[in-house]
C-alpha cells in the first residue's frame, strides 16, 4: 500500500515538471524517461530470467528506425506510429529469439551481440531506406487523428512518453509477478529444475525477449519523433553496453533501480561533460567504484537497507 | 593489372591484417579462458599499446625498443588492474567484471586523450622495412611482410609455449579446472594475474605493430574490441587456435569483401558471425557455456 502511495506521488510530481522545470530541462527528463523505458526493458531479460544480453540497442534502433521510417513515407499520426513500431519491434525478435535460445550464457549474450551488429551494417550501408550514415532526418512529430495536435508541442510529447513509461512499469510489475514471472525467475535460479518440472523453458524466454524488445522498440520509437533524426549510434554495441551498465548501476531485479540508473547515466553524462572535457575518466572511475561498492547496484542496496532496518525495528 | 599479381597482393594485405587481429584476438580469448571475464577493454588496451609504441619510438629512438618497452608497461599495468580491482571481484556474476572493464575502457580512453593529445599521430616504420620489394612486377610494402612473418613466429611460438612449457601446461589446466590445479598447490591466483598481464601486452604489442599502418588514434580502441570480439567469437571464447582462425576468417573477409563487395562487407562479417554461432554456439573450436 505505501508502495503504491510513493509510486503515485511520484508520477504526479514528474507530471507537475513541465510548470517548474524550463523547456531545456524538460528535454533532458523527456530522454531520461525514454532511456528509463529502454533500461526497464532490458532488465525483464537481465535481471528477471538472467538472460544477459549484449544487443539491447537493437531494440532502440529497430524501434526508431521503423517508427523513423513511417513517420517519414506516411502520413501516420506519431500516436499510432511509435506503438506500430514497437510491435514490429517485438514480431522482429520472435524469430531473432528463436536464433538466440539456441545458446545459453555467454554464447548467447554474443547471439544478440552479433544480431544488433548485422541491423548496425545493414542500417549503416542500405542507404535508400535508413539514409547510411547520415541516418533519418527530419521526423516530424505529427499530430492527430481528428486534429488532436496535442503531441506536436514538446510538453505534450513529454506526457506521452511519461504515460508510455508508467503503463510500461505497470505491466512488467503485473508480468514479474504474474505465474509467467515465477517461470522466468524459475529460469533464473535454475534453468534445468525448471525443465524438469514441465515448463518449456525455451518457450517462455522467447517470450520474455520479445516482451523486451518490443518494450525497448517502444523506447527506440518514442526517441525518434523526439529527436527529429536517428543514426546508426543507436544500434552500436556501445549504447548496448550502457543500457546493460543502467540496469547495473540502478540494480537488475528491480524494475525501478534501471529506470534510476538510466536517469542517473544521463545526468552524469551531461552535467559531467559541461564541467570538464576529461568527463569520461571519472565517469569509468564511478562505474568501477559501484561496483566494487554497491554489488546490488544503487536501488538493490538501498532496499537491502531499508529491508534490514525495518526488520530490525 | 595481372590477376595472379593481384590476388597475391590482397593475400598479403590479408595475411598481414590478420597478424595484427592475432594479437589482439589471442589476449582476448587467453583472458576469457582463464579467468571467464568479457574484457570490454582490450580495444583501449590496443589503443593505448600504439600510444606507447609512439613515445617509445621517439625517446628510445627505435622500433625494436618500442616492441618491447610498450607490452611490458601495459602487461605490467594490466596485473595491477588485476591485483587491486579484479581480484576482489572472483565470485561474483559476470556483469561485475563487464562494468569494471567498461569503466577501465572510459578511464583509459581518456587518460590517452589526455596525455597525447586528440590528433592521430604518425609512427614511421623501422628504416628497414619502410621500403617496398618487387615480386611479379607488383609492389609489396615490406613492413606487411615483415608482419605477416612476425606473426607466423609469434603464433608458433605462444603455440609452443602453451603446448609444450611447464607455465603453459599450467594454463591450460587453469582454463580447465581452476580449483583441482589449486588444489595440486599452485596458487591460481597468480597465474590468473599473470595471464591478465600477458593478454594485454599482447593487445598492446599488436597495437604498437599497427601503428605505422593506420597510424595512433583515438577512434582505433572502437573498430580493435569489435574486431577482437567477432574473432573470438568466430573461433571460440577461450580457444587459442581458434583466435588464430578467426583472425585469418575476419582478415580475409575484410580485406576481399572491402574490395569485392564494399557496400556489404560490414555486414557480411555480421553475417558470417552469426552462422558460426547459430551451427557451433560456442563458436568453432569453443565449447557452449
Amino acid at each position: 500500500m505505501r508502495g503504491w502511495i510513493i509510486l503515485l506521488a511520484v508520477v504526479v510530481v514528474l507530471a507537475a515538471a513541465p510548470l517548474g522545470l524550463p523547456l531545456f530541462m524538460m528535454t533532458l527528463l523527456t530522454e531520461a524517461l525514454i532511456l528509463g523505458l529502454m533500461a526497464m526493458s532490458l532488465d525483464l531479460m537481465v535481471g528477471y530470467t538472467r538472460l544477459v544480453s549484449f544487443g539491447h540497442a537493437a531494440a532502440y534502433g529497430l524501434g526508431a528506425y521503423s517508427a523513423g521510417y513511417i513517420l517519414l513515407h506516411s502520413d501516420t499520426p506519431v500516436l499510432f506510429a511509435v506503438f506500430i513500431a514497437a510491435a514490429m519491434t517485438g514480431i522482429v525478435a520472435i524469430a531473432a529469439a528463436w536464433v538466440f535460445t539456441l545458446a545459453t550464457g555467454v554464447s548467447f549474450a554474443m547471439l544478440t551481440l552479433a544480431f544488433a551488429q548485422l541491423l548496425y551494417a545493414i542500417a549503416f550501408q542500405w542507404q535508400q531506406v535508413t539514409g547510411g550514415s547520415d541516418g533519418l532526418a527530419g521526423i516530424p512529430r505529427r499530430g492527430g487523428p481528428f486534429g488532436f495536435d496535442l503531441l506536436t508541442s514538446k510538453i505534450g510529447y513529454y506526457y506521452l512518453v511519461l504515460l508510455c513509461l508508467f503503463g510500461a512499469y505497470l505491466f512488467c510489475r503485473t508480468l514479474v509477478n504474474s505465474p509467467f514471472g515465477a517461470v522466468l525467475r524459475g529460469i533464473r535460479e535454475n534453468e534445468n529444475k525448471t525443465r524438469a518440472l514441465g515448463y518449456n523453458t525455451r518457450a517462455y524466454k522467447i517470450g520474455v525477449v520479445a516482451i523486451a524488445y518490443a518494450l525497448g522498440g517502444l523506447a527506440g520509437a518514442l526517441y525518434a519523433p523526439f529527436a527529429g533524426f536517428t543514426n546508426t549510434e543507436l544500434l552500436f554495441w556501445l549504447f548496448s553496453g550502457q543500457a546493460l551498465i543502467m540496469v547495473i548501476v540502478g540494480g537488475a531485479g528491480t524494475l525501478i533501480g534501471p529506470i534510476l540508473g538510466a536517469a542517473l547515466f544521463l545526468l552524469a553524462q551531461h552535467q559531467l561533460s559541461s564541467v570538464t572535457e576529461t568527463w569520461a575518466i571519472y565517469f569509468g572511475l564511478m562505474f568501477i567504484a559501484v561496483v566494487l561498492f554497491l554489488p546490488e547496484g544503487i536501488w538493490g542496496t538501498l532496499m537491502q537497507r531499508l529491508g534490514r532496518k525495518t526488520q530490525r525495528v | 593489372m595481372d590477376t595472379l599479381a593481384f590476388i597475391l597482393t590482397q593475400c598479403v594485405n590479408a595475411f598481414s591484417q590478420a597478424a595484427l587481429l592475432f594479437f589482439l584476438g589471442c589476449g582476448l580469448t587467453l583472458i576469457f579462458g582463464i579467468m571467464r571475464i568479457v574484457n570490454f577493454a582490450h580495444g583501449t588496451i590496443y589503443m593505448a599499446g600504439a600510444y606507447l609504441g609512439y613515445t617509445s619510438v621517439r625517446w628510445l629512438g627505435g622500433f625494436v625498443a618500442a616492441l618491447m618497452v610498450a607490452p611490458i608497461v601495459v602487461g605490467v599495468l594490466g596485473v595491477l588492474f588485476e591485483l587491486f580491482i579484479l581480484r576482489r571481484l572472483y565470485g561474483r556474476d559476470g556483469n561485475a567484471f563487464l562494468m569494471v572493464t567498461f569503466g577501465l575502457a572510459l578511464v583509459l580512453g581518456d587518460a590517452v586523450q589526455v596525455v597525447w593529445g586528440a590528433p592521430p599521430l604518425q609512427v614511421p616504420p623501422p628504416a628497414a622495412l619502410a621500403g617496398i620489394a618487387f615480386f611479379l612486377d607488383e609492389p609489396f610494402p615490406v613492413y606487411r611482410l615483415f608482419l605477416i612473418g612476425f606473426g607466423t613466429v609469434m603464433a608458433i611460438g605462444m603455440w609452443q609455449f602453451l603446448e609444450r612449457t611447464r607455465l603453459g601446461l599450467l594454463i591450460r589446466a587453469t582454463s580447465q579446472n581452476p580449483d583441482m590445479v589449486h588444489a595440486l598447490g599452485t596458487d591460481v591466483r597468480v597465474v590468473r594475474s599473470g595471464v591478465f598481464g600477458i593478454g594485454c601486452g599482447l593487445a598492446a604489442l599488436g597495437g604498437v605493430l599497427a601503428a605505422p599502418l593506420v597510424t595512433a588514434s583515438l577512434g582505433m580502441s572502437l573498430a580493435a574490441v569489435v574486431d577482437a570480439f567477432v574473432i573470438v567469437i568466430i573461433g571460440g571464447m577461450g580457444s587459442f587456435l581458434g583466435s588464430l582462425i578467426g583472425a585469418l576468417i575476419v582478415a580475409f573477409v575484410q580485406v576481399f569483401g572491402n574490395y569485392y563487395l564494399p557496400e556489404a562487407a560490414l555486414a557480411f562479417m555480421y553475417l558470417v558471425m552469426l552462422t558460426v554461432l547459430v551451427v557451433r554456439p560456442g563458436g568453432l573450436l569453443g565449447k557452449e557455456e
